[in-house]
C-alpha cells in the first residue's frame, strides 16, 4: 500500500508531503528522485514506475506539478497510478486548474482532500461528488465570506448519505429548479498517414458525456440507433451491466453534474474528413517543403480550428515558410505550427518555403511527423447515433438535448 | 447571479484570488508566535495556528515541540479544528507516544458521538497513531465499530485492522481475523472492498476465510468500490487455484500433450486435449516460454528455474497438479462471469487485474476477450500506458495470435514517450505473423527515419529480430538494413554523427545477427558491407565489419579471394585505425590463417607477421598484449601442426593453442534469463520479485479437511509447501504446518510457540477486560486512567526514542572478533541507595542496594541487601521493616498477587546494634513487575520511621546464561518492533585511561580496548542483573578507534521469564567521549524501553566515584 505522497513543483520543490502510514518516509527521495530525473531527462521524467534504492516509486506528471507517491511492498502499480491520477483530477477540478501557486495558496483543502482520498495507504473516498458534500472547494464566494466573518471552515460537519446509499456516486436529496440533462458525443480521430500516403490507422475514440441536473433519484436509458458498432467499451460505474449485455441499452442512474458514461471506440474507419500532403526534397544543404491541406470527405459539417503543427529536424539551422492562407508560426523549440482555422470554399491552402541546413548536411534524411487538428462541430464521425434517452422516476418532466462533436485526436502524417 | 458577479471580479483582478485563500500561511507559517494562538479560546484563531503547523509540515520543517498544546484541542467542538489536530497528531504521534496518550480519552468519547464523522475520524486517528500500549483499546473500538449503523464508519474500521496488524502485536492477531471475517460477511460492496484490503494486507493466505464466502463476494464484486475490486479480485483468483486447481482447458494448463495423456479420466479428456492440441496449435508458438511463465506464476519458482535445462523433468512433474473445469466447475465459471463486466471499467487497474484471471482461468478460446480492453487502456494517462504494454508485452509472447489482429494498436505515434515506443517496437517483432509482417515493415520503414535516433536504433534492432523469427523475410530485411549503412545515408557531419551512428553500429549488428542464422544465404550481404568499409567511419562500425571479414573468410567463392587484399588494406591502415578495429583485424588475420591454404598461407602469414609487428609497438597495452599472446599461441599452434620444426614442446600451450583455434569450447547454450511475475503486480514491471510478492498458491493445497480447521483456527495460514508428500498428507488432513516464507508469518510461527508462557505470564499493563467485544467506552476510560499506565508514564521520562533503527547491528557479527577482558567481578559495584539518612535517623543510617542473587524464595522476587549502620553514639535496639499498611503486618497476606502495591517478605528483627557495628540483611520484595516505590515502615527503638525503597527496572531482570550463537539467534527473532535503540555518550572511560597512562608509563599500557570494554561491562553489571555474553570487536579495528565495539548482555524478566538482550555499540574514538547505542530486543515492549531508557541513562551519567 501507499506509504507517502509528496507533490512537487516544476523545479524539484516539494510542496508538500503527507504520511500515509507508520513507515514514514523521508523527503529526502525526493531529492534523488530530482536528481535522478535531472540526470537522464528524456527518460526518467515519463517512466511511472521507478525502483529507487529505498522504495518502489509511482510518477505522474499533470501541468508541471509531479505526483509522486511510495511504497516498499508489492501492489498493484496501476492502482497507484489510477489514484494519484484521481488526485490530480480532484484537485485540478476543485483549484481550477493545477500549478505550483495554486497548491500552495490551498494547501489545507489538499491536506484535507488527501486525508479524506487515502486512509493508511488505501484508497477511502474517491468519488468527486461525495467529496465536494464533505470539504466545500474554495469559491470566490466563500472566499469573500471568509474576508468578511473570519470564518474560514470548509470541512462539513455532517456525513454526506451518499456514502450509505446504493449509488454513491450521486449526492441524495439532489433539488434542481429546472430539470434538465444533456448528452455530448465528444469524439477523437486518431489516425496514422504513413510516408506513402497510405492511410494505416484510422479510428475514432469517443466519450458520451452526459450533464445531468435533475432533481431525486432518477433513472435513465440511453438507446442507440446503431449499437452494433460498440464492441469496445469503457462505463462509468453508474452503467448496468445486464441491459447493456442483453439489449445494449445503457440504464444508469446519473452523478449530478458532468460526467463521461461511457467511452467507446470505433476502429478500421476508411476515411479522413480533410487531407494533408507533405512533400520534401533536399539537395546541396537546403530542402524544399510544401504541405497541402483539403477537404476530402466532405462531413456535411464546417471542418474548423484546422492547424498543422510539426517539429523541425535538429539539423535545420532556419527556415523559410509561408502560406496562402493562415499564419505560420516557427518557435523557439523548433517547433513550426500552422494554423489555417476554416478550410476556404475556393482555394486549397498551401504552406510552402525551404529549410537550410545545417552546415556540411548534405540531405534531410529524418522526416518529422505532422500533427493535424481539427474540430467538427455538430457530426460524430464514427457515425454513431443515440436513438432515444428515457428518463423514469422523476417528479417534473425534464428537457433534454442532444449535441455531438469530433476533434482530431493523434492525427499524424508522415513525410 | 450573484455567482456570476462574483466571476466577473475574479476575472478582473488576479490578486483578487488569494484573498481568502491561506497563500499566507504557506508562505509566512512562522510570522507570528504560534502557541498563543493555539491556546487562544476563539475556534477561528486555533485553526490559523494549526494551519499554520500544517504549512511547516508541509515544508519539512520539524514541529513537534508544539504536541502538547496541539493535543489540547483534540477536545475542541469544531470539526475543522479535529479535522486539522487529527492531521497534525497523525504526523508526529509516534514521535511523541506520551503526550499522544493524553488524547485517548477524547477518541473514547468521539468514538460514540452522534455523528458518525466524529466517530470515522476518531477511529481513524486513534488507529493511526501506531501506540503498542493502546492497541488493545483500539481493538475493542474496530470490533464496535464494525457493527456500526454507518458504511462509512464500518469502512474506517475495515482500514484500521491492517494498522493495528502493523504493531505486529500477537495477542491481537486472532481477534484481527475475526473481524475481518465480519467485515467479508458485510451487506455493504463498499465495506466487503476495504475488509479485502484488509484480508490482502493482513492474512493474504487465510483462504479458508474466503471459501466461507466465496459465492457471495464474487457476486457483489461489481458493486464493489473499484479499489477494493483490484484486490478482491486477486484474493479470489488465490483462493480458486488452492481450492479447485488451475482450469485445464486454460492456456495454463496447456502446456503439452503429456499433462493430458497421463490424466486417468478416459475419453473426456481426450475429447478436450484435440480441442486444446488444435487452438494450441494455432495460438501458442513458444511453449517452453509459456511453460516457463507458467510455472512462474504459480509458487514453487525456485525449484522450478534450479530444473531449467531438463524440462521433461518439469513437464512430468507438473502432472501431479491437479486441475478443474472453467466450463463444467461452477466456482470457476462464477469468478470468470464475475470478473468479465469489469473488463469494461475506466480503472486501468480494475481491468488488468479483471484481465490477469481471465488469462489465467478462461478457457483458450475465450482468452481473446481481454485484448480490446487492455488495448483499450492504451488511450488513458501516459504512466497506465506504460505499465498496461509491459504486461501485453508479456501475453503477446507467450501467444502472439491474441494480439495478432490488433497491430494497428501498436504502431509508433510520435507523443508516445521513448519507453512506450520501445515497449510496442518489441510487441510489434513479437507478434509479426508472415500476413502482417510486411505491413509492420513498411511502419518499420517510416520509423528508420524518425528523427529521434536512438528510437531509429531500436527499430533496426527490432527489424533483425523479426528476420531471426520469421527466416523467409530474412533476405528482405538484410536488404533494407544494407540500404541504411550505404554511404549516401550516412551523414558524414558531426553535428549528427553520434545518432546517426548509433543506427549504423544497430544496423550492422542486426545484419551480423541475420547471417549468423544462415551464412551461405547471405554472402552478398558480406561482400556489400566489405566494399563499403572505406566509407564507414564509426569505429564499433568498422570492427564489426572486420570480425565479419574474419568469422566467414572461407564463405563461398568470391569472399576468399577478396581476402587477402582486403588484409593487405587493413594491415596498411593498422596505426590509424581504433582500438577496437585493431583486435578485430589481429583476430581476423588469425583466422584467416588458420583456414588458408598454400599460396594464400604464406601471404596472410605475412601479412598477419606484419600486423603483429606493427602492434608489437602499439601504443595501447591491451593492443600490445594481444599480440604477444597471439605470437605465443600461433607459434605453438604452428609446432604441433607441424607447420613449422623447432623447439620446446610445452604441452599446456599446446592444449590451450588447441582449444583456441580449433573451437573446441563449446558454445554455452543460451540461457532464457526472463522473470514472469502475475500480471498487473508491481515486480512485472520492476523485475524482480518486490517484497511482500507472493506467486499463486500451488494448485488445489486447500484441501476440505484444511478449510475445517481454517474455520477453527482464523490465523493459521496455509502451507504452500510444493512436495508431493505434502500434498498426500494433505489429503490426510494431517499435515498442517505454517508457512515461514513471509516475515509476517514467521512472526506468527514464534508466537504460537510463546503463547503457552504467555498465557500464565503476567504481562505489564494489564487490561484484565479487554477481551470482551461489549465492552462500554466508560469503562474503558477508567481502565485507561487506572494506576498501571500512569506508574509507567511516570518513569518514562524520554522515551521519544522509540522510533526503530533497524538493523543497526544486524550483520556486526559478520567480522568480528571476541575480546576476553577476563574477570571483572571484583569492579561490578551495585548503587548503593540511602533508605534513612542518619540525620533524619537519630544517628541510624539505613543503606540499599539491589543484589544479583536470586531469591531463595520465589524467582518473581528481587532481592535486595539492606546495611544497617549505628553512627550515634548508644546503642539501638529492636529494629525492624514493615510495611506501610499496619493491616498488613501479617505476613501471609503480603505476597498475594491480586495486589499491586509492592510487598516484601520481613526480615529479622535486629535486636540490638552496637555504635559503629554495621549488620547487613536481606529482604526478597516483590515489585510485581512496576516501577512504584515500596513504602515501609523503619522500627527502631520503637520509634518509626517511614521509607521508600525505590525499585530499580535494572534489577527486574536475572541474568540468562547464553552463548553467542544463541544470542544472535534469538536476537533475530525479536525484529522490527521488538527492538529498540538510543543513543548516548559514554565518559567513564576517560579517566581510567588517563590512570592507566599515569600508572603503566613505565611498563607495556593496557589495550585501551579492554579498558573501555571493562570500564563499560562494570558499569552495566553495577546497575542492571545481566550477563555478559560476549564482547566484540571489528576484525580491522584501527587503534584508537573503537567504533564498532560490540558487548552484548542478556537478561529474563523475572515476572514473564521473556527473554531480554541487550546490545551496546561503541562509536568514536578512545581518548574522546564514545557514542553509544544501545539496542533492546525484548518481547515485552513497554519493559524493553523502559529498560532501554534507564540503561541510557546510567550510562551517560558520569562516574561518581573514581
Amino acid at each position: 500500500m501507499l506509504q507517502c505522497i509528496f507533490l512537487l513543483s516544476d523545479s524539484g520543490e516539494v510542496m508538500l508531503e503527507k504520511q500515509l502510514t507508520g513507515h514514514r518516509v523521508d523527503r529526502s527521495i525526493c531529492a534523488w528522485f530530482w536528481d535522478q530525473s535531472l540526470s537522464q531527462p528524456h527518460s526518467f521524467k515519463v517512466l511511472p514506475v521507478i525502483a529507487s534504492p529505498t522504495h518502489y516509486l509511482f510518477q505522474i506528471v499533470r501541468e508541471g506539478i509531479t505526483f509522486l507517491a511510495c511504497t516498499q511492498v508489492e501492489m498493484p502499480p496501476l492502482m497507484g497510478i489510477e489514484f494519484l491520477c484521481r488526485v490530480a483530477d480532484v484537485l485540478s477540478d476543485y483549484l481550477g486548474g493545477l500549478n505550483e501557486d495554486v497548491i500552495k495558496d490551498n494547501f489545507v483543502i489538499v491536506y484535507e482532500l488527501l486525508d479524506e482520498m487515502i486512509d493508511n495507504g488505501f484508497p477511502l473516498t474517491t468519488e468527486p461528488n461525495i467529496l465536494r458534500d464533505m470539504i466545500a472547494p474554495p469559491n470566490i464566494v466563500s472566499k469573500m465570506l471568509s474576508v468578511v466573518t473570519g470564518n474560514t471552515s470548509n470541512v462539513s460537519d455532517t456525513l454526506p448519505g451518499a456514502t450509505s446509499s446504493c449509488v454513491p456516486w450521486r449526492t441524495t436529496q439532489l433539488k434542481h429548479a429546472n430539470n434538465d440533462v444533456y448528452v455530448n458525443l465528444v469524439e477523437e480521430m486518431d489516425t496514422i498517414i504513413n510516408s506513402d500516403g497510405v492511410l494505416v490507422k484510422c479510428e475514432i475514440f469517443g466519450v458520451v458525456e452526459v450533464n445531468s441536473h435533475l432533481s431525486g433519484i432518477p433513472d435513465l436509458t440511453l438507446s442507440f440507433a446503431n449499437p452494433s458498432i460498440l464492441n469496445d467499451v469503457q462505463f462509468h460505474p453508474c452503467v448496468r451491466f445486464r441491459p447493456w449485455e442483453s439489449e445494449k441499452l445503457l440504464s444508469f442512474v446519473p452523478p449530478d453534474g458532468l460526467f463521461k458514461l461511457m467511452s467507446y471506440r470505433v476502429k478500421k474507419l476508411r476515411n479522413t474528413p480533410i487531407y494533408v500532403k507533405p512533400q520534401m526534397s533536399s539537395e546541396s544543404g537546403t530542402c524544399r517543403l510544401s504541405v497541402m491541406v483539403g477537404i476530402r470527405n466532405d462531413p456535411g459539417k464546417v471542418v474548423d480550428s484546422v492547424s498543422v503543427q510539426f517539429q523541425l529536424p535538429h539539423c535545420v539551422s532556419s527556415a523559410n515558410l509561408t502560406a496562402n492562407h493562415g499564419t505560420v508560426n516557427i518557435l523557439s523549440d523548433k517547433t513550426c505550427s500552422w494554423s489555417i482555422g476554416r478550410i476556404p470554399k475556393d482555394k486549397a491552402p498551401q504552406m510552402s518555403g525551404t529549410l537550410v541546413l545545417e552546415e556540411g548536411v548534405e540531405e534531410l534524411h529524418v522526416k518529422p511527423t505532422f500533427q493535424v487538428g481539427f474540430k467538427i462541430m455538430g457530426a460524430a464521425l464514427s457515425g454513431l447515433k443515440i436513438n432515444k434517452l428515457d428518463l423514469k422516476n422523476l417528479p417534473t418532466p425534464a428537457h433534454k438535448g442532444f449535441r455531438a462533436q469530433t476533434e482530431a485526436g493523434h492525427y499524424e502524417v508522415r513525410s | 447571479m450573484f455567482s456570476t458577479t462574483a466571476e466577473n471580479f475574479s476575472k478582473a483582478s488576479t490578486m483578487v484570488l488569494r484573498i481568502g485563500t491561506d497563500a499566507h500561511l504557506y508562505d509566512d507559517p512562522d510570522d507570528v508566535s504560534i502557541s498563543p494562538l493555539l491556546d487562544s479560546k476563539f475556534d477561528s484563531e486555533k485553526c490559523e495556528a494549526l494551519k499554520r503547523l500544517l504549512a511547516l509540515i508541509a515544508q519539512g520543517l520539524d514541529v513537534s515541540n508544539y504536541f502538547p498544546q496541539v493535543v489540547k484541542n483534540v477536545a475542541s467542538q469544531s470539526l475543522e479544528v479535529k479535522k486539522l489536530v487529527y492531521l497534525y497528531l497523525l504526523h508526529y504521534a509516534e514521535r511523541r507516544p506520551n503526550e499522544a496518550l493524553l488524547s485517548i480519552n477524547i477518541f473514547q468519547r468521539d468514538l460514540g458521538d452522534q455523528n458518525p464523522l466524529v466517530r470515522a475520524w476518531a477511529l481513524r486517528t486513534m488507529a493511526g497513531i501506531r501506540l503498542h500500549v493502546i492497541s488493545p483499546l483500539v481493538l475493542v473500538a474496530v470490533r464496535k465499530c464494525a457493527r456500526d449503523p454507518s458504511v462509512y464508519v464500518r469502512k474506517c474500521a475495515a482500514n484500521a485492522l491492517p494498522k493495528l496488524h502493523d504493531l505486529r502485536l500477537e495477542e491481537n492477531a486472532t481477534a484481527i481475523v475475526e473481524i475481518i471475517g465480519i467485515l467479508l460477511n458485510d451487506n455493504s460492496p463498499g465495506v466487503v472492498g476495504a475488509a479485502a484490503a484488509a484480508f490482502a494486507s493482513v492474512c493474504p493466505n487465510n483462504l479458508p476465510l474466503i471459501g466461507r464466502n466465496y459465492k457471495r463476494l464474487c457476486e457483489i464484486l461489481p458493486d464493489v468500490e473499484e479499489w477494493g475490486q483490484i484486490i478482491l479480485i486477486g484474493i479470489l483468483l488465490r483462493y480458486v487455484i488452492a481450492r479447485h486447481g488451475l482450469a485445464k482447458e486454460s492456456i495454463m494448463a496447456s502446456l503439452g500433450p503429456d499433462i493430458f495423456n497421463s490424466e486417468k479420466s478416459g475419453s473426456e479428456s481426450d475429447s478436450s486435449y484435440l480441442e486444446i492440441k488444435k487452438t494450441y496449435e494455432i495460438g501458442i508458438q513458444e511453449p517452453e516460454l509459456l511453460a516457463m511463465v507458467s510455472r512462474s506464476y504459480l509458487a514453487g519458482q525456485d525449484k522450478y528455474l534450479s530444473h531449467l535445462d531438463n524440462s521433461d523433468v518439469i513437464s512430468s512433474e507438473n502432472i501431479s497438479s491437479q486441475f478443474t473445469s472453467s466450463k463444467n466447475d461452477e466456482n470457476v465459471k462464477i469468478l470468470l462471469q464475475c470478473t468479465s463486466p469489469l473488463l469494461w471499467s475506466t480503472n486501468s487497474a480494475v481491468v488488468l487485474a479483471a484481465a490477469g484471471v481471465h488469462w489465467i482461468m478462461s478457457p483458450v478460446e475465450e482468452v481473446s476477450k481481454i485484448v480490446k480492453p487492455l488495448l483499450f487502456l492504451l488511450r488513458s494517462s501516459d504512466a497506465s500506458k506504460y505499465v498496461v504494454l509491459c504486461n501485453i508485452q508479456v501475453f503477446a509472447k507467450v501467444m502472439p495470435s491474441l494480439f495478432g489482429p490488433h497491430i494497428e494498436d501498436f504502431f509508433i505515434s510520435s507523443s508516445d514517450a521513448y519507453q512506450v515506443k520501445s515497449l510496442k517496437l518489441e510487441i510489434l517483432s513479437s507478434i509479426a505473423t508472415d500476413a502482417s509482417i510486411s505491413l509492420i515493415f513498411q511502419e518499420f520503414q517510416d520509423y528508420v527515419r524518425d528523427p529521434d535516433r536512438r528510437f531509429a536504433a531500436d527499430t533496426v534492432a527490432a527489424i533483425g529480430l523479426c528476420a531471426k523469427r520469421n527466416p523467409k523475410v530474412a533476405t528482405t530485411c538484410v536488404e533494407g538494413l544494407l540500404a541504411l549503412t550505404s554511404p549516401k545515408s550516412i551523414n558524414s557531419t558531426s553535428g549528427s554523427m553520434d545518432d546517426d551512428a548509433v543506427v549504423l553500429i544497430q544496423a550492422i549488428t542486426s545484419i551480423k545477427d541475420i547471417i549468423k542464422q544462415d551464412p551461405t544465404n547471405h554472402e552478398k550481404a558480406i561482400i556489400f558491407l566489405i566494399r563499403n568499409l572505406d566509407a564507414i567511419k564509426v569505429p564499433v562500425a568498422r570492427a564489426l565489419i572486420v570480425w565479419l571479414v574474419g568469422e566467414y573468410n572461407s564463405l563461398g567463392t568470391v569472399i576468399p579471394k577478396m581476402v587477402p587484399i582486403i588484409l593487405k588494406f587493413l594491415a596498411r591502415g593498422f596505426p590509424s585505425e581504433s582500438i577496437e578495429t585493431k583486435h578485430q583485424i589481429l583476430n581476423a588475420a588469425v583466422k584467416v590463417i588458420l583456414h588458408f591454404k598454400g599460396e594464400d598461407f604464406h601471404t596472410a602469414r605475412s601479412i598477419l607477421s606484419y600486423v603483429l609487428e606493427l602492434a608489437k609497438f602499439d601504443l595501447n597495452y591491451d593492443v600490445r598484449d594481444r599480440a604477444r599472446v597471439l605470437r605465443k599461441l600461433l607459434s605453438c599452434y604452428f609446432i604441433s601442426n607441424g607447420l613449422e620444426e623447432n623447439a620446446d614442446n610445452n604441452e599446456i600451450q599446446l592444449l590451450l593453442a588447441e582449444h583456441i583455434f580449433r573451437e573446441k569450447i563449446k558454445q554455452s547454450t543460451e540461457m532464457v534469463n526472463n522473470r514472469f511475475y502475475l500480471p498487473g503486480s508491481l515486480s512485472q514491471i520492476v523485475f524482480h520479485a518486490a517484497p511482500g510478492y507472493e506467486p499463486l498458491p500451488e494448485p488445489c493445497s486447500l484441501t476440505e479437511s484444511d478449510m475445517v480447521k481454517g474455520l477453527e483456527e482464523p490465523s493459521q495460514t496455509e502451507d504452500s509447501n510444493s512436495d508431493v508428500d505434502s500434498r498426500s498428507l494433505n489429503e490426510e488432513g494431517s499435515y498442517y504446518t505454517e508457512d515461514s516464507v513471509t516475515a509476517s508469518t514467521g512472526a506468527d510461527n514464534e508466537s504460537a510457540a510463546i503463547e503457552s508462557g504467555n498465557n500464565n505470564a503476567d504481562p505489564l499493563i494489564n487490561f484484565s477486560d479487554v477481551g470482551k467485544p461489549q465492552e462500554e467506552t466508560n469503562d474503558l476510560s477508567e481502565l485507561m486512567s487506572k494506576g498501571a499506565l500512569e506508574s509507567w508514564l511516570d518513569e518514562n521520562d524520554n522515551p521519544g526514542s522509540s522510533q526503530n533503527v533497524a538493523g543497526i547491528d544486524s550483520n556486526a557479527s559478520i567480522s568480528s572478533a571476541r575480546i576476553s577482558i577476563g574477570d571483572i567481578s571484583t569492579r561490578i559495584k551495585p548503587k548503593v541507595y540511602t533508605l534513612l539518612d542518619p540525620t533524619y535517623g537519630n544517628g541510624l543510617k539505613v543503606v540499599y542496594k539491589y543484589s544479583s542473587e536470586a531469591s531463595t524464595i520465589s524467582p518473581s522476587l528481587v532481592t535486595v541487601d539492606i546495611f544497617f549502620e549505628n553512627c550515634s553514639p548508644d546503642p539501638m535496639s529492636k529494629l525492624s521493616l514493615t510495611n506501610e499498611d499496619s493491616e498488613s503486618l501479617d505476613q501471609g497476606s503480603s505476597l498475594e498477587p491480586q495486589k499491586d502495591v509492592p510487598s516484601f517478605v520481613p526480615m529479622e528483627e535486629i535486636t540490638i546494634l552496637e555504635p559503629g557495628q554495621t549488620i547487613k540483611r536481606v529482604i526478597h520484595v516483590n515489585f510485581h513487575h512496576h516501577l512504584l516505590p515500596l513504602k515501609l515502615i523503619l522500627w527502631c527503638n520503637d520509634k518509626n520511621h517511614p521509607v521508600k525503597l525505590r525499585p530499580d527496572i535494572g534489577y527486574f531482570i536475572k541474568p540468562l546464561i547464553m552463548d553467542l550463537d544463541v544470542f544472535s539467534q534469538k536476537e533475530s527473532q525479536l525484529p522490527g518492533m521488538f527492538e529498540y535503540t538510543r543513543r548516548c555518550s559514554y565518559t567513564d572511560h576517560l579517566a581510567e585511561l588517563a590512570n592507566d597512562d599515569k600508572d603503566g608509563s613505565e611498563s607495556s599500557t593496557k589495550d585501551s580496548f579492554l579498558i573501555i570494554c571493562q570500564s563499560l561491562a562494570s558499569k552495566m553489571l553495577s546497575n542492571a542483573n545481566l550477563h555478559l555474553v560476549s564482547v566484540n570487536m571489528p576484525v580491522d579495528a584501527n587503534l584508537n578507534d573503537a567504533s564498532g565495539l560490540c558487548l552484548r548482555f542478556s537478561g529474563e524478566i523475572l515476572s514473564s521469564s521473556f527473554p531480554c538482550l541487550i546490545s551496546v555499540t561503541l562509536d568514536g574514538k578512545c581518548f574522546e567521549p564514545l557514542n553509544v547505542s544501545v539496542k533492546i530486543n525484548c518481547e515485552e515492549t513497554v519493559f524493553g524501553l523502559n529498560l532501554l531508557n534507564r540503561i541510557v541513562n546510567f550510562l551517560s551519567e558520569p562516574q561518581l566515584t573514581s
